[in-house]
């Protein structure tokens, strides 16, 4: 019975990476020394009003930073880190409410944001009111890609944004942990922030680590005796799903940088491929050979807002490109499943790209 | 064994690589045997391509993964009991035969003569398909001929993803149309007991005798359920054990390689329309249960009717298909004089599956 409600979880309207590529990162934080040039910290405040903040603590990545190892680095305890999500609201985004959106498997977390919510601190306002007024948890179960802003808008305010729009436009401000702490500490107490965390993974490395390093810092250095020399290796920025495919390794990251993944390319033959069924292999190949669609609905029960991809397909090889927006192409928020999980190993997403970019 | 297979691993890569390099260094060799080689390495060896785009991890399953839990669930579903029911002698020589001449004889000239890669998995499913639903009886020489067809007739339409109705069922349709007395007739009654090297080796000796549904169309008479679930009647060689089958067609679809709505609708519906049809006319259709069990209906359910590419893409036409698969079968089976229609209910509605797919999307998108 159990094992049922497992297949169902990771194949249901989103996959459960953190299930399938566990990722261990070693405790330590290394710091990565680079004298050059680094950015200076900026966050774009929107123009309009903002009235509600959403903060991110619920990863769906395995190879995203996880909240233990912000909340250990930055700040003293997770409390320390809600006053100054507390002090970032006031000073910036007045009136506004604010969503901690909270991984449901962690529960210690969760004790203790409902301890901080149910506060009896009066805030010192005009009328004083209680920290529960303004501050809301909101659980979600973490699957990829439940934290796509798309759909983490439409889970806990129930607005609808369409991918690609920004949530500005409605007065939503999507905040990260490190952002919260970024703008804490430079807006606020106008110190000089200079480094930022990064976690680097993957089949490619020696050792999955979490990095402290200064924006600015190109990506060579970050890996320079981290990755294995016995293997071909591609690299990734922002994830391997979702991400974009690192060429020049000249490359500085930025503040925007939230991971780097570094995958063992594998372009040779294995024996006997298909015998080893349930495992995942971390790698860049393609795990099979390019087939017709066969009509298997693994995409459209993946799918996280319900499209059925193969139907883009079949218009994309017709030469009926067009007639893919019939289909309610629009929704699709390109997490990248369908191709990820296709058994013809179609490249799906691409169609999508391709049949959405016409106009 | 892990470590037996790890052990051969490097040692067949290597042979492999050598040939395959020996083949792409001679253009001759390369325009005889290049396409073969191709084909029989991609059955043994993953391909070497890589991610190329967004997203760069893929998951493991592939296609022939997704068929090769096929065939382990018609081996496990049809062959090991009905080497158990008609002996080994009667069930491995038209496995050998049918897959020799649908992938070994019809694909291989495919592939030399038209150039297209189209040794793959599928023919081996077709090919496995071809003796289960011929009598235990029936001569080689037919099941070679209807591997052949429903190979040839499957290369035609473009093989995987290309098919229009399941290739199997065609082969036996060209079989029900060109020798009919042949595939109704060689029923033999199945060995039952322990046990015994003679019996497993070649069966009991041959005593023909109709299967439930004749006998039910002809007499009137219900075999007991229990031994329809067993398997302890004549029929079909491969359609005969409904519980080997039901128990693998269940593994199919927890492995989500069968749909599981079309099996669930499939069968629901006949029992249902079987229902319907005995409670108005009463004796003379034949009892939803006895429906259920007899005949090809289980394996038509579990195992033809959920080949994905035949079925519709959406679905909710996956619903509407296997309603009216079994609305079909339950229709042919008491209201014309053939004793059995899954196979012509399978066929007709992989062809209705089109209009289907298209009125669906029609609905569901308003355009």
């Amino acid at each position: 019975m159990a094992k049922k409600k497992k297949v169902k979880k990771i194949y249901k309207n989103g996959f459960n990476l953190l299930e399938a590529y566990p990722i261990e990162f070693s405790k330590k934080v290394e710091t990565v020394k680079y004298d050059g040039p680094a950015e200076t910290f900026d966050f774009p405040f929107p123009e309009r009003k903002v009235e509600h903040v959403i903060v991110n603590l619920c990863p769906t990545e395995p190879w995203a930073l996880s909240n233990s190892a912000v909340i250990n680095n930055d700040t003293q305890d997770f409390p320390d880190f809600l006053d100054k999500l507390d002090k970032v609201r006031t000073g910036h985004f007045p009136e506004s409410h604010c969503y901690v959106v909270i991984s449901a498997q962690e529960t210690e977390l969760i004790k203790e944001l409902n301890q901080y919510q149910s506060n009896t601190d009066k805030i010192p306002l005009d009328p004083p009111f209680a920290k529960g007024e303004y501050l809301h948890v909101h659980t979600l179960d973490p699957i990829y890609p439940n934290d796509a802003p798309a759909l983490i808008v439409k889970k806990t305010l129930g607005l609808d944004v369409a991918y690609g729009q920004n949530t500005a436009e409605i007065g939503v401000v999507i905040l990260e942990p490190q952002t919260v702490v970024g703008i804490f500490e430079h807006y606020i107490q106008k110190s000089e922030i200079s480094t930022r965390l990064i976690p680097i993974s993957g089949t490619g490395l020696r050792e999955n680590k979490i990095l402290k390093v200064k924006p600015g810092t190109p990506i060579q250095r970050i890996l320079d005796g981290n990755v294995r020399e016995d293997v071909k290796c591609r690299v990734f920025v922002d994830g391997p799903l979702n991400g974009a495919e690192v060429k020049d390794l000249t490359q500085k990251i930025d503040w925007s940088t939230r991971n780097i993944v570094v995958l063992e390319e594998k372009d040779y033959k294995i024996p006997f491929n298909y015998a080893r069924v349930d495992e995942l292999l971390f790698t860049t190949s393609l795990m099979g050979e390019l087939r017709r669609c066969i009509y298997c609905n693994y995409c459209d029960d993946i799918c996280p807002v319900g499209l059925e991809p193969a139907l883009y397909w079949y218009c994309y090889i017709r030469g009926e490109k067009q007639k893919a927006r019939l289909y309610a192409l629009e929704k699709c928020i390109e997490c990248g499943l369908c191709s990820f999980i296709c058994p013809s190993k179609l490249e799906l997403l691409q169609v999508i790209k391709e049949c959405k970019s016409l106009k | 064994m892990k470590n037996i297979v790890k052990k051969i691993e490097p040692i067949l890569n290597k042979t492999l690589n050598k040939a395959e390099s020996f083949i792409q260094s001679r253009p001759g060799v390369n325009f005889l045997f290049g396409a073969l080689f191709e084909a029989f390495d991609g059955l043994i060896r993953s391909s070497k391509d890589t991610a190329k785009t967004q997203p760069f991890i893929r998951n493991q399953m592939d296609a022939k993964q997704y068929m090769g839990g096929v065939i382990v669930a018609l081996l496990l579903g049809w062959v090991v009991p009905a080497i158990y029911f008609f002996g080994f002698m009667c069930v491995v020589p038209k496995i050998i035969v049918s897959l020799v001449v649908g992938v070994f004889i019809v694909d291989v000239l495919w592939v030399i003569l038209a150039r297209e890669e189209r040794i793959n998995e599928g023919g081996f499913v077709t090919c496995l398909f071809i003796p289960a639903f011929l009598p235990p009886q029936a001569p080689l020489w037919l099941i070679g001929v209807g591997a052949g067809v429903s190979i040839l007739f499957r290369n035609i339409l473009g093989g995987v993803g290309n098919n229009l109705v399941n290739p199997a069922l065609f082969g036996r349709l060209i079989l029900t149309i060109c020798f009919p007395t042949m595939v109704v007739s060689g029923w033999q009654e199945p060995f039952t007991g322990m046990p015994t090297f003679q019996s497993l080796k070649s069966g009991i000796d041959a005593v023909t005798h109709a299967t439930p549904l004749i006998a039910f169309k002809e007499t009137g008479e219900v075999t007991s359920y229990i031994s329809l679930l067993i398997g302890a009647n004549a029929g079909s060689l491969g359609e005969t054990c409904r519980i080997a089958l039901i128990a693998t067609g269940i593994w199919l679809c927890i492995k989500r390689i069968a749909n599981w709505r079309i099996p669930v609708a499939y069968l629901g519906s006949v029992f249902i329309f079987a229902a319907l049809f005995s409670l108005i006319l009463g004796e003379a259709v034949a009892p939803p249960m006895f429906q259920l069990l007899s005949g090809g209906l289980i394996f038509g359910a579990f195992f033809m009717a959920t080949d994905p590419i035949t079925t519709t893409y959406s679905q909710s036409g996956k619903w509407i298909f296997s309603i009216g698969c079994g609305l079909l079968t339950v229709v042919l089976r008491n209201f014309t004089p053939m004793p059995e229609g899954v196979m012509y209910a399978i066929l007709l509605m992989n062809l209705v599956g089109v209009p289907i797919q298209s009125i669906v999307l029609k609905i569901k998108y308003r355009t």
